[in-house]
């Protein structure tokens, strides 16, 4: 009996100031955690597939890199103009790094680099470049494209919204 | 007392809000006009030849002539007139026969009477035979007002990206 009442009281709870005080820490404590730390992603295209597929979702953390900096293989978010539509790519090199690809294999500094996370592969082919001083280098996990219609290349770090969950 | 000061404060909000929210200002002018040339330049399925030609050139009346486009990885630049910029449209609409285009985390900047800087985020997403098409690019535009009229003069896609 009682614990009907107290489900009742769960479910439809008396209209009363402590609750509407609730209601109004939920929706402000909403906002802030899903509008600017953990927002919400829902993933469109293949690029970073099979990692993320078209149509799942994640998480983006904001303050992945309040203490730290990118580093290799960390999966980030890249903004446009603003949050709403962002980038999902896999940072491969960082600065001073020489990167290069030779028939679909990423080199970093001429050394093959071992990609667990790619599963197709084609025949990219791109010449060695250094990246510049505060930027990344980032690709899609997805290297079955052709390489034109890939987008990838080296970011500003300041681009970089937060990192991804899970 | 108190009851009725809130009542009063709050009618003073509202009102506010809603005085805000229904005046013309030259910026929701801007984002009126912005969010009209992507519902034109979006093709849906099935549509008739004659309602693309009309949205072609709808979308070509909220442009400027000439309108300048610069994209740089296509070596792009040109001035293009009304009637090069419609049929590039109604090209671009055989090419991508299911596609909508959206302006997102628009920012416009009124830097003078008759000028605007917008910031904005172009989103495409369709179909192409069976296969889903996404994509995004970030743009600069200009935007000048002749005669009371805001009009598109020009569209820059900022690369971000270097490969």
């Amino acid at each position: 009996m009682a614990s009907s009442n107290n489900i009742r009281t769960f479910l439809f709870p008396s209209l009363n100031r402590k609750y509407l005080i609730r209601l109004v820490f939920l929706g402000v404590g909403c906002y802030l955690v899903f509008g600017h730390l953990l927002i919400p992603l829902r993933i469109h295209g293949q690029s970073m597939d099979p990692t993320y597929r078209d149509g799942s979702f994640a998480l983006c953390w904001r303050l992945q890199y309040l203490f730290s900096s990118p580093q290799r293989s960390d999966i980030v978010t890249v903004r446009f103009s603003g949050r709403r539509v962002m980038l999902l790519k896999r940072i491969v090199a960082l600065p001073g790094d020489t990167v290069e690809f030779r028939q679909g294999v990423l080199y970093i500094n001429g050394t093959a680099t071992e990609e667990p996370y790619v599963r197709n592969r084609s025949s990219w082919n791109l010449a060695p470049r250094i990246v510049e001083p505060g930027h990344v280098y980032v690709v899609g996990d997805n290297r079955g494209t052709v390489m034109t219609r890939h987008r990838f290349g080296q970011i500003s770090v300041a681009r970089i919204v937060g990192g991804v969950i899970p | 007392m108190n009851k009725k000061l809130l009542f009063l404060l709050l009618t003073l909000l509202v009102g506010a809000a809603v005085v805000f929210f229904l005046l013309p200002s030259d910026e929701k002018k801007i984002r009126r006009n912005l969010n009209l040339l992507a519902e034109y330049s979006s093709s849906t399925s099935g549509e008739a030849a004659i309602g693309e030609l009309q949205k072609a050139a709808m979308a070509g009346k909220l442009c400027s002539d000439p309108c300048r486009v610069h994209i740089e990885s296509f070596a792009i630049t040109h001035d293009f007139n009304k009637k090069e910029l419609r049929d590039n449209l109604i090209l671009m609409k055989k090419m991508l026969p299911h596609t909508t285009f959206k302006f997102h985390d628009t920012v416009v900047e009124l830097t003078g009477n008759d000028r605007a800087e917008i910031v904005t985020t172009l989103s495409l997403s369709g179909k192409i035979a069976d296969d889903r098409v996404t994509d995004a690019y970030e743009l600069n535009v200009i935007a000048t007002k002749t005669e009371g009229d805001w009009y598109f003069s020009a569209f820059t896609v900022v690369e971000f990206m270097e490969q």
